[in-house]
């Protein structure tokens, strides 16, 4: 289970860190413990938001990103030190990380009280609407008379303490299991289909869903076309042969980023004739556009992504349904990633398998029959996937995700600027 | 005439802590002076080996000493004090103490309809810790909700009955001020506490 720890002291001296750089070396066949830094994170103020700043935002990913956090708090004044506050009013402004997450209270203090009231403190804060963290019941871990606490390694002395430390959080790794599953069954309602957060690489300052938005967003970032060298990791093309190259693929590509945003697909042709209905001035549309306003289809298009985002699978297939003797059109969509596993979006291809069963058959003189066992859905064949969610949205989203990709009034435009190709 | 120091808790331009600090500087001017105070400069409380206090930090614990009272008003982020006021507050205690048996009434505004309930009830503890040790005016509460609506175009306070809650509860304030003059028998022991007292040590 991965965790992130905080300790709430920015003094150049802090036990809590030393709690807490005690637990992340102790417990390492329990958690793995990334203890972050807040020394350099800014004062709060409303009409100065740095929420953008390299330093929130690396505390807001990584506790995205983690399974629980830890925080160890000192006691000062009878409450928390005001540096930790302040990284939680950052934290629950315009991002809010601890939103649903598995949080665990420890402190260390000088006196006997150990930070009890901080730690009081601390619950009440995490628990206000904007920060809205999921905080351990019970289990209260305070470590008084702390200067005497921890060997010169920076190990705890007393083995019952250590052992309490460690039933305190076996109890947190179970809790944090079951909240994360909790919010995880409600995970694909986040998926933002109108790719309003933007990434990296999103072209910024150009309406995604501007019918021009390739042209636009190519002068915008000064793109290479026609013959500029291209390297590719194990190849070396310019763009002009990458078009060649991927415009004759047997299969119909789109790429949609991990913003949920439409950026390319590879066949340009009459809408009518593809497998999988594209027209460029689609091209750069947030998903939300180029799917019916239908709940169900939204739906349904939201857990195929949020499956493929949270590795809950890494393919999903679905054919389309209404196929006859002569076509059995495959739709799948495979989770990218980066060479550090995150997800950079979604391969889609389109692919109809009956002339290539056809030429199978062929080729070995073999003919096919109908099997009297057959149950009904094994016509769908490659439904029998592990991921449930997946199963569920072949049966309503397989006409929905395809079908609906073109819509009428954009039709017109397509064929006549797909012909201009 | 009493010499109040106000505190804003607040470090945004758009404060309604700061507005109604203004307006009670203002409608209380016949019975008290009233200086606000801001702390939106200093930096976050950080502990150092020589204990450090920035300059700003004594100047205001040298205003607080002269006075005869404290205002504190405290918005209400995430539950709590803010950031920037438990901050101060944590440099107002660091080596010096100036609140130490000060008269201290708390207020507080929110754009919600609490009002800051529960900043003030966090407030109210961090003021009884040991190093600030200060007297906070018992069994009364101030709280301006819906303050973005709460005043009209002059900074004056539209609702007549909150007018009068204020009233009565700053004639009590001043009342308790005086009360509080004549407590002072312990003080020379509790200030020496306050001094002797440190988180970092036992």
């Amino acid at each position: 289970m991965k965790l992130v720890g905080i300790a709430g002291s920015i003094a150049d001296q802090s036990y809590n860190r030393t709690l807490l750089n005690f637990i992340a070396k102790n417990f390492t066949g329990l958690v793995d413990v990334d203890v972050l830094d807040i020394n350099e994170v800014p004062m709060f103020n409303q009409d100065d938001d740095q929420t953008n700043s390299p330093v929130i935002q690396n505390l807001c990913k990584k506790i995205s990103a983690a399974d629980g956090v830890i925080i160890a708090t000192p006691e000062h004044n009878h409450t928390v030190p005001a540096a930790l506050k302040n990284v939680i009013e950052w934290l629950s402004y315009e991002v809010h990380p601890f939103d649903g997450k598995p949080v665990m209270i420890v402190g260390a203090s000088y006196h006997t009280q150990g930070s009890s009231r901080a730690q009081l403190h601390l619950r009440q804060i995490l628990e206000s609407p904007g920060v809205n963290a999921v905080v351990l019941p019970g289990n209260e871990f305070l470590l008084g008379d702390v200067k005497t606490a921890f060997e010169e390694n920076g190990d705890l002395k007393d083995q019952r303490t250590v052992d309490f430390l460690q039933t305190t959080l076996q109890n947190f790794i179970k809790f944090a299991k079951v909240i994360n599953l909790i919010s995880q069954s409600n995970g694909y309602q986040d998926e933002d289909l109108s790719a309003k957060k933007g990434t990296d690489t999103t072209v910024q300052g150009i309406d995604m869903n501007d019918d021009d938005w390739l042209d636009k967003a190519a002068k915008k970032v000064n793109a290479v076309e026609g013959g500029t060298y291209v390297k590719l990791d194990s190849g070396l093309l310019t763009v002009d042969q990458l078009n060649y190259f991927l415009k004759t693929m047997p299969v119909e590509l789109t790429y949609v980023d991990e913003n949920n945003q439409f950026i390319y697909y590879n066949k340009v042709g009459k809408a009518e004739d593809m497998l999988a209905k594209r027209v460029p001035a689609q091209v750069g549309d947030a998903l939300d556009k180029v799917h019916p306003n239908i709940e169900r289809v939204m739906k349904h298009v939201k857990q195929v992504i949020y499956d493929l985002r949270s590795d809950k699978t890494d393919l999903v297939s679905m054919p389309v349904p209404g196929g006859d003797k002569d076509h059995h059109v495959m739709h799948y969509y495979k989770a990218m990633h980066d060479e550090n596993g995150n997800y950079k979006g979604v391969n889609e291809w389109a692919v109809d398998l009956k002339p290539i069963v056809d030429q199978y058959l062929q080729q070995t003189g073999q003919k096919l029959v109908p099997d009297p066992d057959a149950k009904l859905d094994a016509t769908s064949g490659a439904s029998k996937d592990e991921s449930k969610p997946a199963v569920d949205a072949n049966s309503g989203a397989s006409e929905s995700v395809e079908e609906p990709a073109v819509k009428p009034e954009v039709k017109v435009d397509a064929t006549s600027s797909a012909s201009k190709n | 005439m009493n010499k109040f120091i106000a505190i804003v808790g607040s470090n945004s331009q758009k404060s309604t802590n700061r507005e109604l600090l203004k307006y009670m500087k203002r409608h209380f001017q016949d019975s008290a002076e009233i200086e606000l105070v801001e702390i939106k400069d200093l930096p976050i409380f950080k502990k150092s080996a020589d204990k450090y206090v920035p300059q700003l930090a004594k100047d205001i614990a040298k205003k607080i000493e002269d006075s005869d009272g404290v205002i504190i008003a405290t918005p209400e982020y995430d539950h709590s004090v803010t950031a920037v006021l438990s901050s101060a507050l944590a440099w107002l205690s660091y080596g010096i103490h100036p609140f130490v048996d000060k008269p201290v009434m708390i207020t507080g505004a929110s754009y919600g309809s609490l009002g800051s309930s529960r900043a003030q009830a966090q407030l109210r503890q961090i003021l009884d810790s040991p190093e600030l040790k200060a007297r906070i005016m018992p069994s009364s509460e101030f709280l301006l909700a819906h303050s973005l609506q709460a005043f009209d175009d002059d900074g004056n306070l539209k609702d007549e009955d909150v007018v009068k809650e204020l009233d009565g509860l700053f004639q009590d304030f001043l009342q308790f001020v005086n009360i509080s003059k004549q407590l002072n028998n312990a003080k020379d022991v509790t200030k020496q506490k306050a001094a002797a007292f440190s988180w970092d040590k036992d």
